[in-house]
């Protein structure tokens, strides 16, 4: 959108019917829209007068239909931040991010700047004359960003395809998702780095990346574009492209305790790290610190030094510019270095010992857990000395680890409740250190179900990935891969025939079936950047078919998190998922062959996630009982379907909340690469409007307050108790919540867990019970600062003499100025 | 005035017969104000406990140069930033690096000195720590954002060569400087002085030159520009908020025990101050965005500091000068509780100083 376009400039009028012209005084300081002086430099380098009335005029038909917006507010506001002689890229760009801060007052300005985003958007493309989806494609394959195969399938097509985009879908964008959508996932001309697609050629890019048939495609890109379900972060970036590497996630197995396979594993994770992949990988096998090295008769120096190295590898290999590469180090809790590997990510010490950028995770045998309970010794070993310790888990493990601890083979021995507490420690302090549990994670696994063969690897678990929902087995040879996608919970509340609003089991269905095949060909078509990586995945097919925006679900049913009803709404949809999950990957099995290493998984022997959780019962068993009979005919595509990822990008292009969380704040910003944007809860808003509570002095109250409305009076009970946030919801709760949903999860869920001053007493008590719960794995925990910057745009008076004498001199406990 | 003025000499007060020899301890019991002079050493019973709890505060925001990532700055300084920008972001770090040793070099020579409460130079101490740690971000960013040798020192020298930072230590070293000489505040006249300097250094520093320089690292940041920058700053200002809210509450406390001190002239004296330092960061405004930075016009500018320094005068519990609301959209993002995307920003809001022991019988 050019502002200062010399095309239609029809007179309008403003909302409140000022004819332009008049004298008009808006909320905001500005009192006139005239700048006589300004003038704006064109893509030709000339000069023109800015001409209000235009800028006015192009907002306005921008914000046609939406309620509570003020075009003239928005024109005058930008030209207040000119200068003489902007450009008008500068201008349009000054437009929209001035809608987009209005957020904060109104959310419909989102709605706003995202259309005025999309103008920006098709102009941008329109100036490198491309004019249709198959004009854009064809324009990538010439400097090299898409594939060849992809392209000659979108030219046979062409009217097919360029037919079915619908522009208008564009619409359905917040402005947050529009934006990242613009900033990260367009495909660019390499040189210009002009886009070279629209949202909507992006989302038939990504289909026709994925599809064979164009019915198919189509039918793909309906259900991309109206933001129901979307892949994941990879498949979006790079689905019909040159690199077309699709999985969200690589797990690799610990090296061997061997110099030249600790280094395979650097080159390893940088290849997987460069295309965009977040990576998982196991330390546990490697000696620890003062074990003998024979070679050089010298003493190890354990696995720090190689986690810095590793450190040091991951920052260095950016994904593609896109985003940073990223890394999580699992190590076993029996490890002799797991206490300096706990400290890896203080900021205090000797930075040598130090690695700011890797996450670590615990392994947690139930052994550890159990003493931890009991209050009793735990030893550590070096993995030279029990190298079987890693290759083994439940029974087998408490076996090995307490003969080898009765022969005394250990390293050193500590009380088990102060390295628990070290770990709860590492929690509180940098979020990370995450509660991982190995044998829930290998005795609720599909993948182990059949005894270990002589002469092969056995089939283990030894890690989760980088956001603790993957769990798939590793070993040497197979580096496990996942490819993500997730389901838009948001977009399945309808009204049913009374008017209330109802969740749509039969759509969420539908939804299901039309992604796992897709998900599934990923598999065949995913460019995979090692030979491990490869292996594992044809042999096993693991997809990972996840949720988000199960907040919205609850705000628009009213329900509150933790309620009986949110909880038993969340598991029955997760029942739902899982079964068409299966559903669909027997119907797959049947057309194409289950997947080659069926015959070893739980499921060939007529075992479902939710029969290894003891209470759990499906609401319809029936047609479970019916599946199985299927399964033990044709048996399954993919050996695990389910994966609860955390969605954080992929959730803003969709505009709902992320995954199965509680709303962290009423009001709050995000910071991306993209730049800061106010996010604002729209539910909250419509219902304070409704009720005729949303002001001025309730917005500032609302920041003042963080995002919290628990202490704002005025606010109807009711309201508070919906609107609560992820710091206000018990975390007891959302860990019953998601441990009643585990029965339908065959892999697992990035559960982040929240609590606004930690305390070593309160962790320790949360996640011994998340272990109980039996629960495979937790994300981060959430905690948040001592203190706060001063905020800079509410004018309280915080300060005033009464508080301060009532503060500093009598009662300090009672005083709130400095809160 | 010279920054190598002789600090407070110990031994050199001891010897000089023209003073009067340090009081002896008083009771606890007796009446004393926190600007008396003296070296108080008694901590228990604490007389100012929040400046102790401010201490403990600021030792759970702890955090180091090392865990700020510049690797997407120097991509943006070479590929993104406007030429008007990169003008920009390199006057405003040349000041930070300049501003923080000042206020430091304050610090000890006279707000150390008298304000008389070993909780409140245990806070003291502390912010001097930050103080060091600030210097250390910036040299860390000169080093880092400008690669050419002759303009890097150019910036270290600021002070000396760029007339609009030249104007800035000028009005701060007009302010530290007028104490020099006084070793104890005895008189209503000294404690008014003294009083100058610190709210100078509070209100019209870090509250105003540090918020006006917050302001232009986080037009940047809401256009997704140097986020290492902003990381840092975000860092930093949380420190400065500290700071300007210890010295504001030493300003309230002296209130408490000596409300005449408040007179209307003084007051009308820290009115004017605040106008100075308006204008002396409006022309450095001038300086920072001469070449033109859209969204960030010079009238917007001015608003926004005449904004802020109506906010140091509410806090300082004296009318309003400007009644000037805030231009920057932006900065209302600051107000607001981040959540960060940990695939692609370093979380800043983790804390040290965990305490408590196992228990399994607690509510979460």
């Amino acid at each position: 959108m050019a502002l200062t376009d010399t095309a239609s400039t029809t007179q309008v009028a403003d909302t409140n019917g000022h004819k332009p012209g008049d004298d008009i005084t808006f909320v905001d300081d500005a009192p006139t829209l005239s700048a006589p002086q300004m003038r704006v430099r064109k893509r030709d380098n000339s000069f023109e007068p800015v001409d209000p009335m235009k800028i006015v005029g192009r907002i306005q038909r921008c914000g046609e239909g939406l309620d509570g917006v003020d075009p003239m507010r928005v024109a005058t506001r930008t030209m207040s931040g000119l200068h003489d002689g902007a450009t008008t890229v500068e201008l349009d760009e000054l437009a929209i991010r001035t809608a987009a801060s209005l957020i904060i007052e109104e959310p419909n300005y989102s709605r706003l700047a995202s259309r005025l985003l999309a103008t920006y958007i098709h102009e941008e493309l329109r100036n490198t004359n491309v004019k249709s989806f198959s004009q854009s494609i064809s324009a990538g394959r010439l400097v090299g960003l898409i594939n060849d195969q992809t392209a000659d399938f979108v030219e046979a097509h062409a009217a097919q395809f360029n037919g079915a985009i619908d522009h208008d879908r564009d619409k359905l964008f917040e402005f947050f998702g529009l934006r990242t959508v613009y900033d990260r996932y367009l495909l660019r001309h390499p040189e210009t780095r002009k886009v070279v697609e629209t949202p909507q050629y992006f989302f038939m890019r990504v289909a026709c990346g994925l599809a064979t048939e164009p019915d198919e495609a189509i039918t793909f890109y309906n259900l991309l574009s109206s933001l129901e379900y979307l892949t994941s972060s990879p498949t979006l970036f790079n689905s019909g492209t040159a690199h077309p590497q699709m999985s969200s996630c690589y797990l690799l197995d610990s090296p061997l305790d061997s110099l030249e396979s600790i280094y395979k594993r650097y080159t390893d994770v940088a290849r997987l790290s460069k295309h965009a992949g977040g990576i998982g990988l196991s330390y546990s096998r490697i000696r620890s610190r003062g074990s003998l090295i024979k070679g050089t008769n010298g003493l190890s120096n354990g696995i720090v030094p190689w986690l810095k190295t590793l450190d040091s590898s991951v920052q260095a290999v950016n994904q593609g510019g896109k985003r940073k590469g990223a890394a999580c180090v699992y190590v076993e809790s029996w490890h002799a270095d797991i206490y300096e590997f706990l400290e890896l990510r203080d900021n205090a010490g000797d930075e040598s010992r130090r690695t700011h950028h890797l996450n670590l995770a615990n392994w947690v045998p139930d052994l550890f857990m159990q003493r931890v309970e009991n209050d009793w010794q735990w030893s550590l070993f070096d993995p030279k000395n029990v190298p079987h310790f890693v290759d083994l888990y439940g029974e087998e493990f408490e076996r090995a680890y307490i003969e080898a601890e009765e022969a005394g083979a250990y390293d050193r021995q500590v009380s088990a409740r102060d390295l628990y507490s070290r770990m709860m420690r590492t929690l509180a302090q940098t979020g990370n250190g995450w509660m991982t549990f190995k044998d829930a994670s290998n005795i609720k696994c599909n993948q182990t179900g059949a005894p270990p063969v002589a002469g092969e690897p056995p089939r283990v678990v030894h890690l989760s990935n980088l956001c603790t929902e993957i769990l798939e087995v590793t070993n040497q040879d197979e580096t496990a891969v996942c490819n993500l996608g997730s389901v838009n919970l948001s977009r399945f509340v309808t009204t049913d025939d009374a008017g209330d609003p109802t969740f749509d089991f039969d759509k969420l269905g539908e939804v299901v079936r039309t992604a796992v095949p897709f998900l599934d060909r990923v598999i065949d078509i995913n460019f995979y950047p090692t030979d491990e990586a490869s292996t594992s995945n044809s042999a096993w097919r693991p997809i990972g078919l996840g949720i988000m925006g199960l907040q919205d679900v609850l705000f628009k049913l009213r329900l509150p998190f933790d309620s009986p009803q949110a909880l038993e709404l969340s598991t029955r949809i997760s029942e739902e998922i899982y079964y068409w999950a299966l559903s669909t990957s027997c119907d797959l099995a049947e057309r194409n062959g289950p997947h080659p290493t069926f015959e070893h998984t739980r499921a060939a022997r007529g075992e479902l996630q939710y029969d290894m959780w003891a209470d759990a019962v499906p609401s319809d068993i029936a047609r479970f009982d019916a599946l199985k009979e299927r399964i033990s005919t044709h048996g399954l595509r993919n050996s695990l379907m389910i994966a609860i990822a955390p969605t954080a990008t992929i959730a803003s292009i969709s505009g709902c909340y992320e995954c199965i969380e509680p709303q962290v704040s009423n009001l709050f910003k995000r910071e991306t690469l993209s730049g800061e944007f106010i996010q604002i809860n729209a539910y909250l808003v419509r219902d304070l409007q409704a009720r005729g509570l949303w002001t001025a002095d309730m917005i500032a109250e609302i920041k003042t307050a963080e995002g919290s409305i628990q202490d704002i009076d005025g606010i109807p009970d009711d309201l508070k108790q919906l609107y609560r946030t992820a710091w206000e919801v018990p975390m007891r709760s959302l860990i019953d919540m998601a441990a009643a949903r585990g029965a339908y999860i065959d892999q697992s869920q990035s559960l982040n867990l929240f609590m606004e001053t930690p305390t070593i007493g309160k962790l320790s008590s949360m996640y011994l019970h998340a272990w109980k719960a039996g629960l495979k794995t937790t994300y981060y925990l959430r905690s948040r600062a001592a203190t706060r910057i001063n905020q800079t745009t509410t004018t309280t008076n915080r300060f005033s003499d009464q508080d301060a004498v009532a503060c500093s001199l009598e009662n300090p406990e009672s005083c709130e100025a400095c809160d | 005035m010279a920054l190598t003025d002789p600090a407070f000499d110990y031994d050199d007060y001891q010897s000089r017969p023209d003073l009067d020899p340090p009081p002896a301890t008083p009771p606890i019991t007796a009446e004393r104000n926190i600007l008396d002079p003296g070296f108080e050493l008694t901590l228990r019973p604490m007389r100012y406990p929040q400046f102790f709890d401010m201490y403990r505060d600021a030792i759970k925001n702890t955090w180091t140069v090392d865990e700020i990532d510049f690797n997407d700055d120097l991509a943006d300084l070479a590929n993104k930033l406007t030429p008007a920008e990169r003008h920009l972001v390199n006057r405003l770090v040349a000041f930070f690096a300049t501003g923080d040793s000042i206020v430091a070099n304050n610090l000890v020579l006279n707000l150390y000195q008298h304000i008389n409460a070993p909780e409140a130079r245990m806070y003291l101490s502390r912010q001097l720590y930050e103080e060091a740690l600030h210097v250390q971000f910036y040299l860390t960013l000169l080093d880092n954002y400008i690669p050419d040798h002759d303009e890097r020192q150019a910036a270290f020298a600021a002070v000396e060569n760029i007339p609009s930072i030249k104007q800035k230590a000028d009005f701060c070293f007009k302010y530290m400087g007028s104490l020099n000489g006084v070793t104890e505040l005895r008189t209503k006249d000294e404690r008014r002085q003294f009083l100058m300097n610190l709210i100078c250094f509070a209100t019209c520093i870090e509250g105003l030159f540090f918020f006006a320089a917050f302001a232009y690292v986080y037009f940047l940041r809401s256009k997704g520009l140097l986020n290492g920058l902003a990381d840092g700053t975000n860092w930093v200002f949380r420190d400065e908020s500290m700071h300007m809210n210890f010295a504001l509450e030493v300003v309230n406390t002296v209130r408490a025990e000596e409300p005449d001190l408040f007179d209307d002239a003084m007051n009308q004296r820290i009115s004017d101050m605040l106008d100075e330092a308006v204008d002396v960061e409006y022309n450095f405004a001038e300086d920072l965005l001469r070449e033109g930075v859209t969204g960030m016009s010079l009238k917007d500018t001015r608003q926004y500091l005449e904004f802020v320094a109506d906010q140091r005068l509410t806090q300082l519990g004296l009318p309003l000068r400007y009644n000037a609301s805030n231009p920057f959209s932006f900065m209302e993002l600051q107000d607001v509780q981040q959540l960060a995307n940990f695939f692609e920003r370093t979380v800043s809001s983790y804390q040290t100083g965990i305490e408590g022991t196992v228990n399994f019988d607690e509510d979460f």
